[in-house]
């Protein structure tokens, strides 16, 4: 079992630099979980996203189920806490003070500079994903009609998800 | 307090569809309905909760800062991100204790390829709004290659993605 505290700082430090939306901790967490740490294969760390997307909260309650995989209840604790220590920080700071903080365009610009550098990584995640769990037509049937249900219908991922476990099941 | 725990703990139990979906949502309870915080400082909040971190959770706190000071931003994060806590917590504990079970598996290898499309969506759709000009598909496709081919860790690509966006901002700003 990993200790609580290095678990601790594991998530602090991705809090901390958790930029442009849920999305980039895809490629942050698959790195740290899968291929440094190998809490998980990544088979289990797409069933994780699997499962995350199953609530309402954000994507980053991935940090919930890595960190439960790292150490059990009190682990997902600590992950989920100290992930969104930086932001709600930063947020109650921002409250606190932001009517001197209008002037803040070099950070909101710089920010979204570095956008497409997310949209790439968002993308080589997608792909080292797929080289690694996708095998045999039916996998990419299947992808190609989640791919063209998310992009071209409004209907809700969860049921999606829901719906290709079904099929799933059905099929295997 | 105990109404803004749950109020939010509400909004954390119902937003399905994430992100923007649970933005609008809290707008309607606490702007329209409740006229908590009014709506111009509703939008400072949102555009400083692109800052840092998921901006669902972002737009509680400030609104719950709003409300009661420091005290009032925590009760209103921790109750919009419980009620997802437990709910993963739980189907955590399902996975680990019960993945061998076939049937498990089987429908978990149906949705390990729709979990990928949906990351492909959300790459082509971020890029559609995000990309624009040369400088901007040059830095998509370096951070691509860098993590598919030469396995740098995505932090550091971050890292370097701000420092270049950093530089370009001075540099425009300087000279224009």
């Amino acid at each position: 079992m990993t200790s609580l505290f290095s678990l601790a700082w594991i998530y602090f430090r991705i809090g901390l630099i958790f930029v442009g939306g849920g999305y980039v901790l895809i490629p942050l967490l698959n790195h740290i979980m899968v291929e440094k740490y190998q809490w998980l294969s990544q088979r289990q760390f797409l069933d994780g996203l699997a499962l995350s997307q199953l609530t309402p909260g954000p994507l980053a309650m991935l940090a919930t189920f890595t960190g439960f995989r790292a150490a059990g209840f009190l682990g997902g604790l600590v992950a989920t806490v100290f992930i969104f220590v930086p932001c709600v920080v930063l947020m109650l700071v921002v409250g606190r003070n932001y009517a001197r903080m209008k002037n803040i365009d070099l950070i909101k610009n710089t920010l979204d500079g570095l956008l497409p550098a997310v949209v790439g990584l968002v993308a080589a995640a997608a792909w080292n994903l797929g080289a690694s769990s996708l095998s045999g037509a039916k996998e990419f049937i299947t992808l190609a009609v989640g791919f063209a249900l998310f992009k071209w219908t409004k209907v809700n991922p969860m049921l999606v998800i829901l719906g290709a476990g079904m099929v799933g099941l059905l099929l295997n | 307090m105990k109404e803004i725990f749950l109020t939010f703990a509400k909004i954390g139990l119902t937003g399905f569809g994430g992100g923007m979906a649970i933005v609008a949502l809290v707008e309607r309870i606490c702007v329209r309905e409740k006229q908590w915080i009014d709506s111009e400082e509703f939008l400072h909040g949102l555009a400083f909760g692109q800052i840092l971190g998921p901006f669902s959770l972002n737009v509680c706190t400030f609104t719950g800062h709003h409300l009661r000071g420091i005290r009032g931003g925590v009760t209103a994060a921790v109750g919009f991100i419980l009620p997802s806590f437990l709910l993963v917590s739980l189907l955590s504990w399902l996975y680990f204790t019960y993945n061998k079970l076939p049937q498990l598996q089987a429908a978990l290898k149906g949705t390990n390829p729709v979990v990928i499309g949906l990351i492909v969506v959300v790459a082509i759709d971020m890029g559609r709004k995000q990309i624009k000009g040369y400088n901007g598909m040059l830095m998509a496709l370096v951070a691509f290659a860098a993590t598919v081919f030469f396995k740098l860790n995505a932090a550091w690509v971050l890292l370097a993605a701000a420092v270049w966006s950093l530089c370009m901002c001075i540099y425009r700003r300087r000279h224009c």
